[in-house]
């Protein structure tokens, strides 16, 4: 069984700041690491290839040269190699154009039994670029997936959908959108990471894709990026100070003053 | 041909919410509103019924119903045929599909189809000039808002979960009902449904006037009991941050507040030792007031709560536990 993990280099978004007075995201300094789901989606793919005979384990990672040490990491979690994607990830509001990229990337690899994605991603919480993949590949797309197994050529997932929790089997090739609550994923060592040697990754670049850059920013382009705008809501700020004692009532009283409480 | 606004949701309130939202892109440029259906498996009475409980008179020109082939259900793939099939030979300007299950995979597998955009997680959605639609989500995960133009046609939207309310139905004229044989894909009877097995619901907290949630200033899951009194004095629901459902997974996933939880919008948010992680903050946008509690002066959520004790969360809810008793004891305000 082939399995391909599409995974994203990302800012930690609890680092992420937003600057009022220009407007922009402020990422500077801010720590890098693999998109939270991305893990539950390799930590899914490495337990299948522990459970089966002869299941390998490839992860795509979005991000560019800067996101080399997150595609170590990813493979130290234990895959057998990465794929570095040099371009074409750039914006994280336009799922039409990242899967074309991560679509290309999975042909030109040689294509997968079982794709594995996390349900959104950490920047764009958008959970749409692996369904959209599903549809450009023609097959089924399965998720946010909190349990699976498979065999041979076949895969049985099962679905978190809300108020029902659906089992469905489907035959390979499949594309899966894995939930965080699905597992928790083993942390390689800094050893670990260090040990993956660079046989073990390799660069995609857009030309390899058949994806000139100057095509993706005018006929793949979907979206624009008008701006930004602070998404904090408007709040009150204030501190009640003084000890349990003193700070409790006065709170009861504001939240009674607010009308509130019942 | 005038544009048209195709809407597919997965019941009737987050159907009619939909139809709210295409409604006035349509009345904006001029266009009609088609409203997709799945029977018999996504309604479980019959068609009149559901376009009156989700209040589409007024709203929408035309239902179409598709009727779904036997062994076929209500699935991202037949909710994307379906919608595909509404908007052959149309105009169409956008697709709008309220949140839920399998609507991202609906909205996704439309846009490739279609050749359009799209977008989730959207705020707000508006029909600009030239079959073109901006619309505001969340980027970073709540950190900013970011305003987009998707300019690929039609865009295809699905709205932020909960962040469209219904309103109330403006009446008006019932839309005409056709029904049609679903064509389903080939690809969606690949997929064989083995069981299905109802969870149970312990929680509402999308309707909650008063939610309690909980963070990781508790140091274990046994210490949660000390919110139990403080809960049924507010007569509140249980939320809480992610790392409790999703890391530690000491509370069900249903309790989670936040990006990729619940969206609430009670009277009083009252959040007891959680940080205030933008992703968390994304789901309490539509509180009346938030009031927290952290031992950290630090923490982002004092700056994102109207209210905010710095405080130690095992000496201030006994207190404020205590204080309610009396309250209520002395028949509610000024206790």
């Amino acid at each position: 069984m082939r399995i391909i993990v599409c995974a994203k280099h990302v800012f930690d978004s609890t680092e992420v700041r937003f600057n009022e007075d220009t407007k922009e995201l402020l990422t500077v300094n801010v720590p890098v690491k693999i998109s939270d789901y991305d893990r539950n989606a390799l930590e899914a793919a490495v337990a299948l290839k522990e459970a089966g005979d002869d299941v390998t384990v490839e992860v795509i990672m979005s991000g560019g040269q800067a996101a080399l040490k997150t595609l170590k990491e990813a493979v130290a979690m234990g895959a057998d190699k990465g794929y570095l994607l040099e371009g074409g990830w750039e914006t994280a509001f336009d799922p039409m154009l990242s899967m074309r990229v991560l679509a290309r990337a999975i042909e030109a690899i040689g294509g997968a039994d079982l794709v594995l994605c996390g349900l959104v991603s950490e920047d764009g919480y958008n959970g749409l670029t692996p369904p959209a993949v599903a549809e450009l590949l023609g097959v089924p797309y399965l998720a946010p997936v909190v349990n699976l197994s498979a065999d041979d050529d076949t895969v049985t997932a099962t679905m978190d959908l809300g108020d029902v929790l659906q089992t469905v089997r489907a035959p390979f090739p499949c594309v899966l959108g894995i939930d965080s609550s699905m597992n928790v994923p083993r942390l390689p060592t800094v050893l670990q990471v260090m040990k993956v040697k660079s046989d073990r990754v390799a660069t995609l670049s857009l030309e390899d894709l058949g994806l000139p850059a100057t095509a993706l920013a005018t006929e793949f382009s979907t979206v624009t990026l008008d701006r930004l705008e602070s998404g904090a809501a408007p709040r009150k700020a204030l501190i009640i100070e003084g000890s349990p004692e003193e700070a409790v009532p006065s709170l009861v009283t504001a939240l009674e003053r607010e009308g509130v409480l019942a | 041909m005038s544009p048209r606004i195709v809407v597919a949701g997965y019941d009737a309130r987050g159907t009619g919410a939909a139809a709210a939202v295409a409604r006035e892109m349509a009345d904006s440029i001029g266009g009609a509103v088609d409203v997709v259906v799945l029977v018999p498996s996504a309604i479980p009475g019959t068609v009149e019924a559901f376009v009156e409980e989700a209040g589409l008179a007024g709203r929408a020109e035309r239902v179409v119903a598709y009727e779904l082939p036997p062994g076929h259900a209500y699935s991202g793939v037949t909710v994307a045929d379906a919608l595909v099939d509404a908007a052959a030979g149309n105009d169409v300007s956008a697709v709008v599909l309220a949140d839920g299950p399998f609507a991202r995979e609906a909205a996704a597998r439309t846009a490739v189809r279609l050749d359009g955009a799209c977008a989730s997680m959207c705020s707000t959605v508006e029909a600009v000039a030239g079959n073109l639609v901006s619309v505001t989500r969340p980027a970073y995960g709540g950190v900013a808002l970011a305003h987009l133009t998707l300019k690929a046609s039609p865009a295809v939207v699905v709205l932020a979960p909960g962040g469209a309310s219904a309103g109330t139905a403006t009446g008006g004229a019932a839309p005409a009902v056709e029904r049609k044989a679903l064509t389903v894909s080939e690809v969606a009877g690949r997929v064989t449904v083995l069981d299905e097995t109802p969870v149970v619901k312990t929680c509402d907290l999308e309707h909650a006037k008063v939610v309690v949630s909980v963070g990781r200033g508790f140091a274990k899951p046994a210490d949660l009991e000390i919110i139990d009194d403080l809960v049924g004095l507010l007569d509140a629901e249980v939320g809480c941050s992610r790392p409790i459902a999703e890391d530690f997974k000491w509370l069900a996933k249903e309790h989670l507040v936040g990006l990729t939880g619940a969206t609430v919008t009670p009277d009083l948010y009252l959040a007891l030792g959680i940080s205030g992680q933008v992703q968390h903050l994304a789901g309490i946008k539509g509180a009346k007031i938030v009031a927290a509690v952290n031992s950290d002066g630090r923490s982002p959520i004092l700056k994102n709560a109207d209210y905010a004790l710095v405080g130690d969360l095992y000496k201030v809810v006994p207190a404020l536990t205590e204080h309610l008793r009396k309250r209520k004891a002395n028949g509610g305000a000024g206790g």
